[in-house]
């Protein structure tokens, strides 16, 4: 989420990934650093350690969700 | 009968509590009469009911000095029922409450707490950050065992608690299982208890460990892994498990850890015998490392006597780390756990109880 408010802040298009877990962290983050609409995206948790088929199988359901957030953020 | 004392106000009180070495060095709730009134109140029970005596000073735990270490702790009424179970725990004589406070080891007893009392008198924390600060009953439950073990017990540093350096756990050390989100049955039921039991347990143990673990979905033998971490952490050579070759520990697992050794099929007692296992070191290694206590001439050496010895939980947030309790596992009971049922139908709830 830090990473997600640093990029925004210098102009760069962002969507910040957060597994549900830790969801409510990540509000927290971006409201302490002043940016609280910055787009994100919840994933399921945990995706670490859960394989590569795993791992590809979230990507492939999640991109659309991540490019859906980036258009409805430029728009 | 319970001594009273006098102060001009409470600050002054606080003042006198602390010259006394009755305090663990923060402030308290000054134990007023009409607090300690109140906190018995809610106990049900009278305040002269003889629960034992603590060691070194053999004190007597009435029921009214409990309540005033839990008044002095911070804990709500509805916390009195673990306090008192906790207690009951300790001053059982498997517990060796006395060696245990009186030893230069570090240990210090940890609250398990299972069953519905974790909600009804708590709630007790079984989720992130469940050691550490933010949560009010784990807080001041364990501080409340605390503040009995100084004050009816009389364990006061570099008296009679010759601990060399303690660890933050001698503060408070209490959590709860996350029943809820564990794959396994509750750890009462396993040590013997009905699921709608509710049972505190106590063990001797060290500060937590942290055991790092990323497992790999692909790998189907990355449950082998975690075992061998978790046994790694909990008898290294530094350990007076893994040199002395007994006591109890415990393992406290995180809910993804958790989910990895149920899906390889592995029950509690499973995981226990598999870490138990693999709980061993080179007979010449210990006595290389630490002669004078490695006397015996076993090769391998298991660290702990058999899995039962193990104490396995599932509690704290989701992800990379578990905890395991290596102990003291000396005393004439090799540090044993003790578990008591929770006896919560005496207590009531006192009316504009405040907790003031």
């Amino acid at each position: 989420m830090r990473d997600g408010v640093n990029l925004a802040r210098i102009g760069i298009p962002v969507v910040a990934l957060v597994t549900d877990e830790f969801w409510p962290q990540g509000d927290f983050v971006a409201q302490s650093l002043g940016m609280p609409d910055v787009p994100r995206v919840q994933l399921p948790h945990p995706i670490a350690g859960t394989g590569t088929k795993n791992m590809k199988a979230i990507a492939a359901d999640y991109a659309p969700l991540i490019i859906k957030a980036l258009e409805a953020d430029h728009d | 009968m319970t001594d009273l004392f006098s102060a001009a106000d409470e600050e002054a009180a606080l003042e006198d509590l602390h010259n006394r070495h009755m305090t663990d060095g923060l402030p308290v709730i000054i134990p007023t009469p009409a607090r300690v009134s109140k906190m018995v109140l809610a106990s049900g029970q009278d305040a002269d009911m003889i629960l034992g005596t603590m060691g070194p000073a053999n004190g007597m735990a009435t029921l009214e000095k409990v309540a005033v270490a839990a008044v002095m702790a911070g804990c709500l009424p509805d916390y009195m029922p673990l306090v008192v179970a906790a207690l009951k725990a300790v001053i059982d004589p498997r517990f060796d409450l006395t060696e245990m406070q009186a030893t230069t080891h570090c240990t210090a007893p940890l609250i398990i707490v299972n069953g519905p009392a974790r909600h009804t008198c708590g709630p007790v924390s079984s989720s992130y950050g469940a050691l550490g600060p933010g949560h009010r009953a784990n807080a001041s439950i364990g501080r409340a065992l605390r503040l009995a073990m100084i004050n009816i017990g009389g364990g006061r540093p570099g008296t009679s608690d010759m601990a060399l350096l303690g660890h933050p756990g001698k503060f408070s050390y209490c959590l709860a299982e996350n029943e809820e989100a564990s794959p396994f049955p509750p750890m009462h039921v396993d040590l013997g208890f009905d699921s709608q039991d509710s049972v505190v347990t106590v063990i001797g143990a060290e500060a937590p460990h942290s055991v790092l673990f990323s497992g790999d979905g692909d790998d189907p033998n990355q449950y082998a892994l975690l075992l061998e971490v978790l046994a790694i952490g909990l008898a290294n050579a530094a350990t007076n498990n893994a040199i002395l070759t007994s006591g109890m520990a415990t393992i406290v697992l995180n809910p993804e850890h958790a989910s990895v050794l149920h899906k390889a099929g592995l029950s509690r007692q499973d995981i226990a015998t598999e870490i138990y296992q693999r709980c061993k070191m080179d007979g010449a290694e210990a006595n290389r490392l630490c002669a004078g206590f490695a006397r015996k001439t076993l090769n391998p050496r298991q660290a702990f006597t058999g899995p039962e010895q193990l104490l396995v939980l599932m509690s704290g947030g989701s992800g990379l780390y578990s905890m395991v309790m290596p102990s003291w596992s000396a005393g004439a009971n090799k540090n044993s756990a003790v578990s008591v049922k929770v006896e919560a139908d005496f207590y009531c709830e006192v009316p504009n109880f405040n907790g003031g």
